[in-house]
């Protein structure tokens, strides 16, 4: 009985064969040069839907809501936000807002025990650039995640790119409490026909 | 007939008690079998067909009235027990017995949903009924093993004779040494009475096979009346703890009484077993008549038979970015075309002809990644197969799978394997290597000192944040995971795509380790070669386990 199966097992896979399939499957990983795209669409791009909160309670102070299928929103600023534009841009980033410390409180298991329960007006951390201190704004409704601690050590990530590494905190708002807000905020589209039209002027605005 | 009776009865009376004891436990509505187990009996003496309660009780006679010189003129043979039974039929007008009720006397209005009926008890009959319920199943059988569940209230019927017996026979010089664990279990006794023949009958072997036969007693009348009297010692100890407790219970339902009716109904055996075994003999003689009462009703006898789960093993391939591992279903909506679970369960379900399946495989890939080269184990458990499928039908049914018009899928190693398989494919789960191939693309053109640094890899610790993709369902942690080695593969015609192949630790987030998940993963290919970085397509090309290979 067992060199039975022995012999069934190996047969449907002699080394011929399987030479045969190494090269089919090598096949299968080399993908065609013509049908890939000059640039690729980026990880942001394809996996978040971009919305825009312009002005959110103060003139030029731009954040983008970076929206995962899964729910999930992304905080960050803007291309548009007033800080980014000073002279010499971010210096630092404190997440002591007043009450709590956002970066200290640790968010845990499934059920994110111990998120903060934050509103949109509420302070995420405040930018310091060029002498001023701009606070961003949580801009939804929802439990803190997580903030991007890395920007305390590392301020300059949000001159580098604000849109991924020096990205400020991740919220989990509910459906309908998305639902709610999300028409509120500018499309990437809209968002880049309004901000082209004013970029030279933002900057200047707020100073 | 007689002879055999009378002999069987004479060995066995060299382990029981003295006669009057016996006589005395028969007159009390014990049954031949239970007493031969609480006095500790073994062997073969529990599938003879004889051992009825007045042919014990007249060969006990006969040997009291030998001892006692009475018996004077042959009048005690075996030859006329007829005569002797019918004599003495006004004291077993009681049917079953006061412990087991009935269990061991296999009286024909056992068989739920029938009628009774006033036939001779017969273990043939009642092997009879096992079998025609195991042909109705339509089984394949191969040998069998005998599942029996009792109700609880067969172990309070055994303490009550204890406690009676130690009550009435304490002083005498046969009860030491004789106790409740010396005795052969109900299940064991009845397993001893119907085996050989059931293996007869089946013409296959009893052991621990997996098919299970399952003899299922129930008394609901018993069962109801021990829940009372356990409920009685229940409610005067907690009375005065939870008094105010059940004030509240009462006020809120409204109908507190049939609330707590369906509360002592759900009740499982094993809990009432252990709230009995938990009472001291005091209360339980406080509570239990002694003896138990005799018994006016017979356990009902409900006799199913299953085959415990059946594995099918081997390792799968995926070769559309279409097809889920397991059916994804969201709103209704299926996602992708199809999925490997139902590709290979299907047909194992369909060999094996069983009432279900489960897919379960060693870790998963994303709907958008392929599983090529070695493939991934995976086990197919079927539950209660009906067929015991050959080496040949799993050949074929890989064939089929293999040569199934859409190639989405392919299985290979296929083979029917034992329960073992699944710890096999849970062993070093964390630490198994698993080798991809990644279609990147970086924002600048690739450098040879790329190829080289990419390549000097070696067991590189990196930390990864639980990916944003999965921090909705899944922990946020910070994990550690080893890449063993990485290779890069240029295309030709491209300066900025290539094929990157890694080995690392089970459970590494590779699409997150080539962009890098907004920094949360670190290091990743992006800050690595200090650019950045996108990942189109991800393959699997091995899962290094030792399993199905």
């Amino acid at each position: 009985m067992a060199e039975g199966q022995e012999t069934l097992e190996k047969s449907p896979l002699s080394s011929l064969e399987k030479s045969v399939e190494d090269e089919e499957r090598r096949a299968l990983l080399i993908p065609d040069f013509s049908d890939l795209p000059s640039i690729p669409r980026s990880a942001v791009e394809s996996n978040f839907v971009r919305y825009y909160a312009v002005d959110f309670l103060k003139p030029a102070h731009d954040q983008y809501i970076y929206r995962h299928a899964n729910g999930l929103c992304v905080i960050g600023l803007a291309p548009s936000h007033a800080a980014l534009n000073e002279v010499g841009g971010v210096q630092s980033v404190d997440f002591n807002v007043g009450k709590s410390n956002r970066s200290e409180l640790k968010v845990t298991g499934k059920r994110k025990r111990n998120a903060q329960h934050l509103q949109p007006d509420s302070a995420l951390c405040y930018v310091c650039a060029d002498g001023t201190y701009y606070t961003v704004r949580c801009c939804v409704k929802g439990s803190l995640l997580e903030v991007n601690d890395r920007l305390i050590k590392n301020p300059e990530l949000l001159n580098l790119a604000a849109d991924r590494e020096g990205y400020i905190a991740i919220i989990m708002p509910k459906p309908t409490d998305w639902l709610k807000v999300k028409d509120s905020f500018l499309s990437y589209e809209d968002y880049t026909k309004l901000r082209h039209q004013v970029s030279g002027s933002s900057a200047s605005n707020v100073c | 007939m007689a002879d055999d009776a009378r002999s069987i009865f004479s060995r066995a009376a060299l382990s029981l008690p003295p006669s009057h004891v016996s006589l005395d436990l028969l007159s009390s509505g014990v049954c031949v079998r239970c007493i031969f187990r609480l006095f500790g009996i073994h062997g073969d003496f529990y599938s003879c067909p004889f051992l009825t309660g007045p042919g014990l009780n007249y060969f006990l006679k006969l040997q009291n009235g030998c001892q006692a010189s009475i018996s004077e003129n042959g009048h005690g043979s075996f030859g006329i027990h007829k005569c002797s039974y019918t004599s003495e039929e006004s004291d077993f007008d009681q049917k079953y017995c006061s412990i087991c009720l009935g269990i061991l006397q296999f009286p024909h209005d056992l068989y739920l949903g029938e009628g009774s009926s006033k036939e001779n008890f017969s273990i043939d009959v009642f092997v009879e009924k096992i079998v025609e319920s195991i042909k109705i199943a339509n089984h394949q059988i191969d040998g069998f093993f005998l599942e029996v569940s009792i109700p609880p209230v067969i172990a309070a019927n055994e303490r009550s004779f204890w406690s009676y017996m130690k009550k009435k026979y304490d002083s005498e010089a046969w009860f030491k040494n004789k106790a409740l664990y010396n005795q052969i279990s109900l299940k064991d006794a009845l397993r001893l009475s119907i085996t050989e023949s059931l293996e007869k009958t089946l013409s296959v072997k009893s052991g621990a096979n997996s098919f299970h036969i399952c003899l299922a007693y129930t008394n609901s009348e018993a069962s109801l009346s021990l829940k009372n009297s356990l409920r009685k010692v229940q409610s005067s100890n907690r009375r005065r703890t939870e008094k105010e407790n059940v004030v509240k219970v009462v006020d809120q339902c409204g109908n507190g009484q049939l609330d707590s009716r369906e509360q002592l109904c759900s009740k499982s055996d094993a809990a009432i077993l252990k709230e009995l075994s938990s009472l001291d003999d005091h209360t339980f003689c406080d509570i239990f008549e002694l003896p138990p009462k005799k018994a006016s009703n017979s356990c009902k006898l409900m006799i199913t038979c299953y085959r415990m789960p059946m594995f099918i093993g081997g390792r799968y391939l995926k070769f559309s970015r279409k097809v889920s591992q397991t059916l994804w279903i969201i709103d209704d909506e299926r996602m992708g075309e199809a999925s490997v679970e139902e590709i290979v369960g299907t047909p194992a379900l369909e060999i094996c002809r069983g009432d279900s399946y489960k897919f379960h495989a060693a870790g998963r890939e994303d709907i958008d990644v392929r599983m090529l080269g070695s493939g991934r184990p995976f086990l197919v458990e079927v539950s209660n197969a009906r067929c015991l499928p050959s080496m040949v039908d799993v050949v074929q049914m890989a064939v089929k799978i293999n040569n199934s018009e859409k190639k989405y899928v392919m299985v290979r190693n296929l083979k029917v394997v034992g329960s073992e398989a699944w710890n096999l494919m849970r062993v070093g789960e964390a630490e198994k290597q698993k080798q991809y191939a990644a279609l990147v693309w970086i924002s600048r053109p690739l450098t040879d000192e790329d190829l080289q640094s990419i390549s000097s890899v070696n067991n590189m610790e990196i930390s990864q944040s639980t990916p944003i993709r999965v921090l909705h369902r899944r922990s946020p942690l910070e994990r550690k995971r080893i890449i063993h080695w990485m290779k890069i593969e240029k295309i030709v015609g491209s300066s900025q795509f290539f094929l990157l192949h890694l080995c690392t630790q089970a459970g590494t987030y590779i699409k997150e380790f080539v962009h890098g998940d907004l920094g949360r993963t670190f290091p990743s290919i992006g800050s690595l070669l200090a650019c950045r970085a996108e990942i189109l397509q991800l393959d699997v090309t091995d899962v290094k386990m030792d399993v199905f290979i």
